[in-house]
């Protein structure tokens, strides 16, 4: 096991502490909005460390600079799909959840 | 280092199963809409992670980004739908 | 589904995205030989591009662009392209798109001319299918009605 590999390790084992924390997020929070604050923060942390961690373990090519890519654009991507979401449930008329209401 | 990325993506199916939990049951459209997306980003994951262990990464990162793509397309056409017709 | 989104944050990602994920397509659709991909998926990731340019910025800026005129002319050259490099072939003397016999014609030798003539079709596939889904989205989410004849069926009706 070589250096590159023992660096790529902390990074893709952080990327999935991220990914549980997202989905316990999603499962047990109380509204729409709680959840989707859970996934659309955490699963864009998460999937940002484990593709520069699998970029690392790749080494420097062509495949590399594509995960990269992949990376920046789900950095995008991520937070605009959630915007998009959370603003069509504002429209709906979803009331956010508060502790006084139960 | 291959057992540590099948570990890996046992670990990330079982996440998937977790949130097909709010996909199915979820009460509503928007939170069935909220744990499809986030099964879209784990399955990113899965499909690299399984270039790694076949030792096809070449192949499976295409497929991968154009998942990515169309998962944002996907999301960003159902959110404007559900704006404009409301929730059903 | 055509109206403008009011939303300046999906605007400027999808300005920002939209090229990369065109030219994402154009990749996949040259690299059908030795990677997944082709003409059908190359052509399905252009036309997702279309779309999201519609749903982001509306019927009036996505009809500049990608109208429905140009979505049936560019079906039709796809097709064209597809059957016209067939019909060569057979005109050569081999099989429907059978490529080998295309070396008399490009002036390479007959494995190369196979290579170039499955590319070729490639892009006519490509071209035709991004034409179609555009073309289906855009029937589906307009209804057959577009804004200017709905003014009209108004007018008739009152």
């Amino acid at each position: 096991m070589s250096v590159q590999h023992m660096i790529s390790i902390p990074f893709i084992l952080g990327g999935l502490f991220f990914f549980i924390a997202a989905t316990v997020g999603l499962l047990r929070f109380p509204d729409f909005f709680c959840r989707l604050h859970a996934t659309g923060k955490g699963d864009t942390m998460a999937v940002l460390l484990s593709l520069v961690g699998l970029s690392i373990y790749e080494g420097f090519s062509l495949t590399s600079l594509k995960i990269i890519f992949i990376a920046v654009f789900m950095f995008l991507a991520q937070p605009t799909s959630t915007h998009a979401i959370s603003r069509a449930a504002l429209r709906c008329g979803l009331q956010p959840w508060t502790r006084e209401k139960g | 280092m291959d057992n540590f990325f099948l570990l890996l993506g046992m670990a990330l199916f079982t996440l998937v199963l977790l949130c097909l939990y709010r996909g199915v049951f979820g009460p509503g459209v928007l939170n069935r809409m909220a744990g499809i997306c986030a099964i879209g980003t784990k399955t990113l994951v899965i499909l690299l992670l399984m270039g790694f262990i076949y030792n096809r990464v070449e192949m499976f990162i295409d497929i991968s980004m154009v998942y990515a793509f169309l998962n944002f397309v996907g999301t960003i056409t159902a959110a404007k739908y559900l704006e404009i017709k409301g929730e059903a | 589904m055509t109206r403008v989104t009011d939303d300046i944050i999906i605007r400027a990602v999808a300005r920002i995205l939209i090229p990369f994920i065109q030219l994402y397509a154009l990749y996949v659709i040259m690299h059908g030989h030795h990677s997944p991909g082709g003409g059908f998926q190359g052509g399905v990731i252009m036309g997702a591009s279309f779309i999201l340019y519609l749903l982001t910025h509306g019927l009036e800026e996505a009809k500049t662009r990608m109208s429905e005129i140009r979505a049936g002319v560019f079906s039709s050259f796809g097709l064209l392209v597809y059957s016209g490099i067939g019909l060569l072939c057979l005109i050569l003397g081999s099989n429907y798109l059978d490529y080998g016999k295309l070396s008399t014609v490009l002036k390479v030798i007959p494995a190369q001319a196979r290579s170039l003539g499955i590319l070729g079709v490639e892009i006519g596939v490509g071209i035709a299918v991004m034409a179609v889904m555009f073309s289906i989205f855009f029937d589906i989410s307009t209804g057959g009605i577009l804004p200017e004849d709905e003014e009209d069926l108004g007018a008739r009706d009152g």
